[in-house]
C-alpha cells in the first residue's frame, strides 16, 4: 500500500457504502442550508430535516454494526471498527439532543435557525470523520470541519458580547491548538513517511524509527489536549462555555470532546502501540502513557478544585467537564496499557461508553439550565436556583438526578461509566495507574461537594424572590425525558450497550502488531 | 409459597420501591397528602410481615450456606450478578430494618408538615437500600446499595432537618462517599486479583471465598501488601460508617440535625452497615490482615468508648448526648468483633441489635419532647417526672437498657463482649504477653461512664422540682406515642431475659467467620516470633 500504482489513481478503492452514514449527515446539512435560503425562518422544518438526517444515519450505523467485516477502505483512510461505530453513535445522539434542546429558542429569541442547524450537521459530519479517519489527514480535516462550525455556533448570538467573546477566544486558541496538532502530524509524517495509521504502527515496530516521532507525538498530544480540555491546556474552557449559548455549551462539552477523544485514542492507542521486544516502541509507549497519566491526574484535580469555587452553574459545569475529561483519560490510558488486544478493545469501548453516559447526563443538565436561564442566559447563578425544588419538582428532581449521575452514584449512567473506565487502569496493574485511579476517586468525593451544592440550593434553601416556572417547549421536554430514561437505562440495563460497543475486536490496525 | 420463598429477598427490596411509586401516584392523582402516611405505613408493615417469612424453616440453605439465595446475571460484560442471600449474620439485621421502619413512620405522624410526599418516598427508598445492603453477596451490588442509601438520608436530613441541616447533610454525604469510593477501587482490584489467580474475574463474594478456600488465592506471601491495602480500603469505608474514632465527627451533626425518623433509622440501621461490612467482608476476605491489624481497631474502639462517653457527659443537648453515646456503643461492637472469640463476636452482633432498639427508642423519646417544647437543651428541663410521669418512666427504662442493666438487652451484649475480649488472643504480642486484660479493663470503665452521663442527664431532666414554667403544662404521652414505645420496650426486656433465640440464629454464621479468621495458617497474630496456635480457645458459655 506504500507504493502508489497508476491503477490506484485511475480506480481508487472507493466504497461509498462504508461512509454512507457520514454522507447522509453532510447531505442533510446541505439540504437544510439550501432550504433555508429559499424559505427562511422555518425553524421547525430545518430542525426536522436535521433530525431525520441524524436518524437515518443512526439506522445505517446500526445495520453496519456486525454486518460488515472489520477493516479499512478508501486506501486505508477510513477505518471500520467499533471505535468508529461506538463514537459515531455518541455524536449522532449528542446532535439530536442539541436540536431538541434548542427548540427553546423558538419561544424566546431570534437565532438564525437554518444556519444553526446546517452548522450543527456539518459539525456532526466532522466529528464522524474524526472517529472514522484512519489517516492523519482525514482526522485533521474532520477536526477542522468540526472546529470551524463550532466557532461560529459559539458566536451565534451576535448581539451578545459574552457570546462574541466566547467565539473569539475559542477561535484564536483553537486555531493555535490546531497548528500544534498539524505540526505534530507533519513531524510524524517526516519520521514515518506516511500519514496512514496502519503504516505508522508498522513503523513503530521498526527498532530504528527516528526520534522525530517522539516530538511529533508530543505536539499532537498538546493539540488534542486542548480539544479535550486537558490541564494545563484547559484554560479556555470556562470562558467559552460560559459565553456560548447554553445549548451550544452542552453540545461542546459532549460532542467535540468525544470526537477529539476518538481520534486521540485512534492515533495513540492504535497508532503508537507497545510492541513486544522492540525497545524503541516501549520508549514511545512509556512516554505517552506516563505523560498522560500525570496530566490526567492534574486535569481531575484542577477541574474539581476549581469547580468547587464557582458561583455560576454554567462555569461549574464547564469545570466539571474538565474533570470528566480527566476520568475519561483514565480509561484511555488503561486502553494504552492493556496487555491483550481483547482488553484494549474493552477499554476503548469503555471510553466510548463513558462519553455516551456523560453526554446523556450532561445534555440533560444543560437542557434544564437552558430552560431556567431565560432569555439571553441571564439566570445561571446558583442563587437563581434557590428553593425551586418543590415549586418545579419535575425539573428539580431531574436536575438532581443528573447531578448524582455526574457524581457517579450507583444506578445512574455515571456510575457504570466510571466503573468501566476505572477497570482497565486497574487491570494494567502498574503503580502509577493505580495511584491515578485513587486520585480519581478522591476527586469524585471532592466533586460531591459542588454537585450536591446544586441540590442543596434547590431543595434545602427557601426561595426569597418570586418564581414563575418557565414554559417548556415540547422538544426540550422530549430531550429531558430521553435524558432521564437514558440515565437509568445506562445505569441499570447497560448490558446490551456495553456488549455492542465492545463486540468485535478491531482487526485493522492490530494486525500491524503481528 | 414457593414463589415467595424463591424471591423473598427481592420482594423485600422491591416492596418499598413499589410503595414509593404508589405514594407518588397517590399524591399525583388524589392530592390527599394526609393519606400518604397510611400508604407508607401499610407498605412498611407489609414488608415487616413478609420479612417474617425469613423465620420459616421451609427453605433450606443453598450450597453456599445462604438462605433464600438468588443469583441472576446482571451485567455479563463485567461479570456482575444480582446475588442475594441471608445467613445468621444478616438475618437479624434485615428483621431489625423492617421492624424499625413502621415505628419510624408512625413517629412522624404529626411531625412532618411540609413536603410530606417526598418525605415518605425517601423513607421507603431508604428502606429498600438498607435491606439491599444486608442481603447482597456480590461486591458491586453491595456497593450499589451502600451508596444508594446515602441519597435518601441526605435529603431527609437536608430538607426536614434542624437549623444547621445543610452542613450536616453535606458532611454526612461526603464523609461516607469518600470512604466507600476507596472501597470501590478495592472491589475492582479484587476482581482483577481473582482474574490473575484463576483466569476469571468476579465480584461474587461466595466465589471469591471459595477460591480462597481452595488455596488458589491468598493474601499472604506475594500478595500480602496488596491484601493490606485492600483491607484498609474496605475498613476505612466501614469505619467511617460505624463510626469509629477518629472518623466519627459526622455522626453528632447528622444525628442532631436529622428529623426524628431519620435519627432513629440512622442509629438503628445505618450505623450497623459499617460493623456488618467489617464482619462480612473484611474478616472473610482478609483474615490474616484482620488479625494483624486487630490491635489498631481495638485501640481505636477503646478510645471511642471512653472519648464518646466523656464528650457525651458535657453535651448540653439531649440528642447530641445520645449521638455520642452511639459512638461509645459502637466502639463496644468493634471491640467484640476484633476479639475474634465466638463470645465476643456474638456479643457484638447482639449489641448491634440491642443498640438499634435502645438508641432508636431514645431518639424517639427525645423526639417526643422536642415536638412539645421545640428545644432539646438539658437546662430547659427539670422535674419533668412530675408533669409527664409516663414519659419519665419509659425514658428511665430505656436509659437503663442503654446503660446495660442486667435483664435488659444492653447488658447481654456488653457482657459477652467483655468475656470475649478477656479470653481473646487478638492482642497477644508473644506467647506470654497479652494485652487483653488491659483492653477489657479500659472498656469496662466505659460502662461506668455510660451510667454517669445517662443518669446525670436523667436526673437533670426528670427529677427535682419543675424549674421552668414552660414545662408545667406539658401533656403526657399520647396513646400513639405509648403504642410506639411498647414494642421497643417489650423487645428490650425480652432480649435481656431470653437472649438465646437471638444468639442461636447467628451462631453458625458467627462461628464460621470466627474459624475463618482464627483457623488460618499461622493461627494467632503474625507478629514476629509468635508461636502459631492451632485452635482458638472457645469462649465459655
Amino acid at each position: 500500500m506504500n507504493t502508489l500504482f497508476l491503477t490506484d489513481l485511475l480506480a481508487p478503492s472507493v466504497n461509498v457504502t462504508v461512509i454512507l452514514p457520514e454522507l447522509i449527515v453532510a447531505v442533510a446539512g446541505i439540504i437544510v442550508m439550501l432550504y433555508d435560503s429559499f424559505f427562511p425562518k422555518q425553524r421547525m422544518v430545518s430542525g426536522a430535516i436535521s433530525l431525520i438526517g441524524l436518524a437515518a444515519s443512526g439506522v445505517l450505523l446500526a445495520t453496519m454494526w456486525g454486518g460488515y467485516e472489520q477493516g479499512t477502505s478508501w486506501g486505508g483512510m477510513i477505518a471500520h471498527d467499533n471505535l468508529r461505530l461506538g463514537f459515531s453513535f455518541v455524536f449522532l445522539f449528542v446532535s439530536a439532543m442539541t436540536i431538541l434542546i434548542s427548540t427553546v429558542w423558538v419561544e424566546r429569541e431570534d437565532v438564525p435557525a437554518g444556519e444553526y442547524h446546517a452548522l450543527l450537521m456539518f459539525a456532526t459530519f466532522g466529528m464522524m470523520m474524526m472517529s472514522a479517519g484512519n489517516d492523519l489527514v482525514v482526522i485533521f480535516l474532520g477536526l477542522e470541519t468540526l472546529s470551524i462550525a463550532t466557532y461560529v455556533m459559539a458566536g451565534l448570538r451576535r448581539a451578545d458580547l459574552r457570546s462574541n467573546e466566547s467565539a473569539m477566544k475559542y477561535f484564536i486558541l483553537g486555531s493555535f491548538a490546531s497548528a500544534f496538532l498539524l505540526y505534530g502530524m507533519a513531524l510524524v509524517y517526516g519520521a514515518t513517511g506516511s500519514t496512514g495509521l496502519t503504516q505508522i504502527a508498522e513503523k513503530v515496530a521498526n527498532p530504528n524509527f527516528p526520534a522525530l516521532l517522539l516530538v511529533g507525538g508530543a505536539m499532537m498530544l498538546i493539540g488534542f489536549g486542548f480539544k479535550i480540555a486537558m490541564a494545563p491546556f484547559h484554560v479556555w474552557t470556562p470562558d467559552v462555555y460560559e459565553g456560548a449559548p447554553t445549548p451550544i455549551t452542552g453540545f461542546m462539552a459532549a460532542g467535540p470532546k468525544a470526537a477529539a477523544f476518538a481520534s486521540f485514542i485512534r492515533i495513540f492507542v492504535l497508532g503508537f502501540p507497545l510492541i513486544a521486544g522492540v525497545q524503541a516502541s516501549a520508549l514511545l509507549h512509556q512516554s505517552w502513557t506516563s505523560a498522560l497519566a500525570v496530566l490526567a491526574m492534574l486535569t481531575m484535580i484542577i477541574g474539581n478544585v476549581a469547580a468547587v469555587m464557582q458561583s455560576n452553574v454554567k462555569r461549574m459545569l464547564a469545570y466539571s467537564s474538565i474533570a470528566h475529561a480527566g476520568y475519561a483519560l483514565v480509561g484511555f490510558i488503561g486502553a494504552g496499557s492493556a496487555k491483550t488486544p481483547q482488553a484494549r478493545e474493552e477499554a476503548i469501548a469503555a471510553v466510548a461508553f463513558y462519553m455516551l453516559t456523560y453526554a446523556v447526563t450532561n445534555l440533560g443538565a444543560f437542557a434544564i439550565v437552558t430552560l431556567l436561564a431565560q432569555k439571553n442566559d441571564r439566570r445561571t447563578e446558583f442563587e437563581d436556583y434557590n428553593g425551586i425544588g418543590f415549586r418545579s419538582p419535575v425539573l428539580a428532581f431531574s436536575l438532581s438526578l443528573f447531578m448524582l449521575s455526574l457524581l457517579g452514584l450507583p444506578l445512574t449512567a455515571g456510575f457504570m461509566g466510571k466503573i468501566l473506565v476505572f477497570r482497565p487502569a486497574l487491570e494494567a496493574g502498574s503503580t502509577l495507574l493505580t495511584i491515578m485511579v485513587v486520585v480519581a476517586v478522591v476527586n469524585t468525593a471532592i466533586s460531591a461537594y459542588y454537585y450536591l451544592r446544586l441540590i442543596v440550593v434547590m431543595f434545602f434553601r427557601e426561595r426569597t424572590t418570586e418564581w414563575v416556572e418557565p414554559k417548556m417547549p415540547i422538544g426540550l421536554a422530549a430531550a429531558l425525558a430521553i435524558a432521564v430514561l437514558g440515565v437509568f437505562y445506562f445505569g441499570i440495563f447497560s448490558e446490551s450497550v456495553i456488549q455492542k460497543f465492545s463486540h468485535l475486536p478491531s482487526a485493522n490496525v492490530i494486525k500491524a502488531e503481528k | 409459597m414457593d414463589l415467595i420463598n424463591q424471591n423473598l429477598l427481592t420482594i423485600l427490596i422491591l416492596l418499598p420501591v413499589i410503595g414509593a411509586v404508589l405514594t407518588l401516584a397517590h399524591q399525583m392523582f388524589w392530592k390527599q397528602e394526609s393519606q400518604l402516611k397510611w400508604v407508607t405505613l401499610g407498605f412498611t408493615v407489609l414488608n415487616f410481615l413478609v420479612s417474617l417469612v425469613l423465620f420459616s424453616k421451609s427453605a433450606a440453605a443453598g450450597a453456599s450456606g445462604y438462605f433464600f439465595e438468588q443469583n441472576v446475571p446482571w451485567i455479563k460484560a463485567i461479570n456482575t450478578n444480582y446475588h442475594v442471600g441471608v445467613d445468621g449474620l444478616s438475618f437479624w439485621l434485615v428483621i431489625l430494618t423492617t421492624f424499625i421502619m413502621p415505628i419510624a413512620v408512625i413517629s412522624t405522624w404529626h411531625a412532618v408538615e411540609k413536603r410530606a410526599t417526598a418525605f415518605y418516598v425517601f423513607l421507603l427508598l431508604l428502606e429498600s437500600a438498607m435491606i439491599g445492603v444486608f442481603v447482597s453477596l456480590d461486591l458491586l451490588v453491595f456497593y450499589l446499595f451502600f451508596e444508594a442509601s446515602l441519597v435518601p438520608m441526605f435529603f431527609l436530613i437536608g430538607i426536614w432537618g434542624g437549623e444547621n441541616r445543610i452542613y450536616a447533610a453535606v458532611k454526612f454525604f461526603i464523609f461516607t462517599a469518600l470512604g466507600s469510593l476507596l472501597m470501590l477501587v478495592a472491589i475492582i482490584s479484587l476482581y482483577y486479583i481473582h482474574a490473575d489467580a484463576t483466569g476469571v474475574g468476579t465480584f461474587d463474594l461466595v466465589t471469591l471465598l471459595n477460591t480462597m478456600k481452595l488455596g488458589q488465592l491468598s493474601f499472604t506471601g506475594p500478595l500480602a501488601n496488596a491484601g493490606t491495602l485492600l483491607f484498609m480500603a474496605f475498613a476505612l469505608a466501614f469505619a467511617i460508617k460505624v463510626p469509629l474514632f477518629p472518623f466519627h465527627t459526622w455522626l453528632p451533626d447528622a444525628h442532631t440535625e436529622a428529623p426524628t425518623a431519620g435519627s432513629v433509622i440512622l442509629a438503628a440501621v445505618l450505623l450497623k452497615m459499617g460493623t456488618y461490612g467489617l464482619m462480612r467482608f473484611n474478616f472473610a476476605l482478609f483474615p490474616d490482615q484482620s488479625r494483624e491489624w486487630a490491635w489498631l481497631f481495638i485501640t481505636l474502639a477503646i478510645i471511642g468508648i471512653i472519648y464518646g462517653a466523656l464528650v457525651a457527659m458535657v453535651q448540653p443537648d439531649v440528642k447530641r448526648l445520645v449521638a455520642y453515646s452511639s459512638v461509645a456503643h459502637m466502639g463496644f461492637v468493634i471491640l467484640g468483633m476484633f476479639s475474634f472469640t465466638e463470645s465476643g463476636m456474638q456479643g457484638a452482633l447482639f449489641t448491634m441489635l440491642s443498640h438499634g432498639v435502645t438508641t432508636g427508642a431514645l431518639f424517639l423519646l427525645v423526639g417526643f419532647i422536642y415536638e412539645r417544647r421545640h428545644t432539646r437543651a438539658i437546662t430547659e428541663f427539670g422535674g419533668l417526672a412530675n408533669v409527664m410521669p409516663t414519659y419519665a418512666t419509659l425514658f428511665v427504662i430505656t436509659t437503663m437498657a442503654s446503660i446495660g442493666l442486667p435483664f435488659l438487652n444492653g447488658f447481654v451484649g456488653e457482657f459477652m463482649i467483655m468475656i470475649g475480649m478477656f479470653g481473646s488472643h487478638a492482642l497477644s504480642v508473644t506467647s506470654s504477653v497479652n494485652w487483653n486484660y488491659v483492653a477489657t479493663m479500659f472498656a469496662g470503665t466505659g460502662v461506668i461512664f455510660a451510667a454517669v452521663y445517662l443518669l446525670w442527664m436523667v436526673q437533670r431532666v426528670f427529677f427535682g422540682k419543675v424549674t421552668n414554667d414552660k414545662n408545667r403544662s406539658l401533656a403526657d404521652l399520647t396513646m400513639r406515642e405509648i403504642g410506639l414505645m411498647v414494642p421497643l420496650l417489650a423487645l428490650m426486656v425480652y432480649m435481656g431475659v431470653f437472649p438465646k433465640p437471638f444468639l442461636k440464629r447467628s451462631e453458625m454464621a458467627i462461628r464460621s467467620i470466627q474459624e475463618r479468621v482464627m483457623g488460618q495458617a499461622g493461627g494467632l497474630i503474625d507478629h514476629a516470633g509468635a508461636p502459631p496456635a492451632k485452635e482458638a480457645p472457645k469462649a465459655e458459655h
